[in-house]
């Protein structure tokens, strides 16, 4: 079985224009996206660049739009796209470097902003214990669910908010930020908060949702960040109440 | 991404309460309001006289009234137009503020108007 696959090219020292170009590809019902272009590249095209490593939707590294929608290359297969066809971009919202391989900087720098880590009371102490941080099954369950981003950046490319406005902490770095905020033996809460509090955190999302469609390990940002907004309101509270910032 | 700027509050937690607030109204009251003025009234399967209907508007549960179905509906309505139209790419944010915000405080202080002057 063969199906003709068309990739979105960008080859800057050729042309200042992005160009379609189409490639027949030889598959069965195991051949996923990253499978065929791994063929492009080694057998029809070696000058096809794209970024791959794990092939089984834990690295997060192949990221792509199939059709106009965000998703891991290694997570989708040919045998799905028989009748409409395939149309491969490089991830929208994204400044692209060649082919499909996109600048994740801004990314990477918004993921940063929200310190996400563990923020213990004393510092100090931290250091120096080696005591193990005992937790029990429930305080797992908060944030074990938005713990499991591999940061694909997909829900990036879903977010219209951040195509908007690339300023927009985003809804990854936010939900990081959350799963932080809801561990128990973290005590950075309020370090956080002014980054989660401002324009660019939480009160740029309009709970449009796709986020949560498209993550690949369904941590659900869209929910991650709508109960931000819950603890940004009530932090504003305390705040004129003349509590804590 | 600005880390080293000083981050702004955003006041968006106060509209976004007003949103959410109007929508639990919209979900508990609004359809009993459009059910009684927009089915059985004109069908007069109920009766309300004007003199009944104006004496129970401008006291205490006209107030209520006016809060669950006028001021907290048009917050709500309102911020999805706003919201709605910056996603459409009217970027002049502030001004689409201005504009929605300032039409539903307009909407809340009128009926409260009307309502002390009744009362």
């Amino acid at each position: 079985m063969e199906l003709e696959v068309t990739i979105q090219r960008y080859l800057p020292e050729q042309s200042s224009e992005p160009f379609n170009q189409s490639y027949t590809v030889p598959y069965d019902t195991s051949t996923s996206v990253l499978d065929a272009l791994t063929y492009i590249k080694e057998e029809l095209d070696p000058t096809l660049s794209y970024r791959w490593s794990c092939r089984m939707a834990i690295c997060g590294s192949c990221g792509i739009m199939l059709n106009g929608k965000p998703m891991l290359g290694c997570n989708v297969f040919l045998r799905d796209y028989v009748q409409t066809g395939m149309l491969i971009e490089p991830m929208a919202h994204f400044p692209v470097e060649r082919d499909l391989i996109i600048d994740m900087e801004s990314f990477l720098t918004h993921l940063e902003a929200v310190k996400p880590y563990l923020i213990s009371k004393d510092s100090k102490e931290s250091v120096q214990s080696f005591d193990p941080h005992n937790q029990t099954p429930r305080q797992l369950d908060k944030y074990q669910q938005f713990s499991s981003c591999i940061n694909c950046g997909l829900c990036y490319s879903a977010c219209p908010q951040f195509g908007l406005n690339p300023e927009f902490i985003g809804p990854a770095a936010l939900t990081l930020a959350h799963r932080y905020n809801l561990d128990n033996r973290d005590a950075g809460q309020a370090e956080r908060m002014p980054m989660i509090n401002s324009e660019e955190g939480a009160w740029s999302c309009t709970f449009v949702g796709y986020c949560s469609e498209v993550c690949p390990k369904s941590v659900d940002p869209a929910a991650a960040v709508n109960q931000s907004k819950v603890t940004s309101a009530t932090d504003l509270i305390f705040s004129l109440l003349g509590g804590r910032s | 991404m600005q880390q080293n700027k000083q981050l702004k509050r955003s006041d968006e937690p106060i509209w976004w309460g007003l949103f959410s607030a109007g929508g639990v109204c919209f979900a508990v009251f609004l359809p009993s309001i459009i059910l009684f003025y927009g089915l059985l009234l004109p069908l007069e399967l109920v009766i309300l006289d004007y003199k009944q209907a104006s004496q129970w508007f401008f006291g205490f549960w006209g107030l209520i009234f006016i809060g669950a179905v006028i001021i907290f509906p048009a917050f709500h309505s309102l911020h999805r137009i706003r919201h709605a139209l910056y996603d459409v790419k009217f970027q002049q944010k502030t001004l689409i503020k201005w504009l929605t915000m300032g039409f539903a405080g307009l909407l809340s202080a009128t009926s409260l108007l009307i309502w002390v002057i009744g009362s």
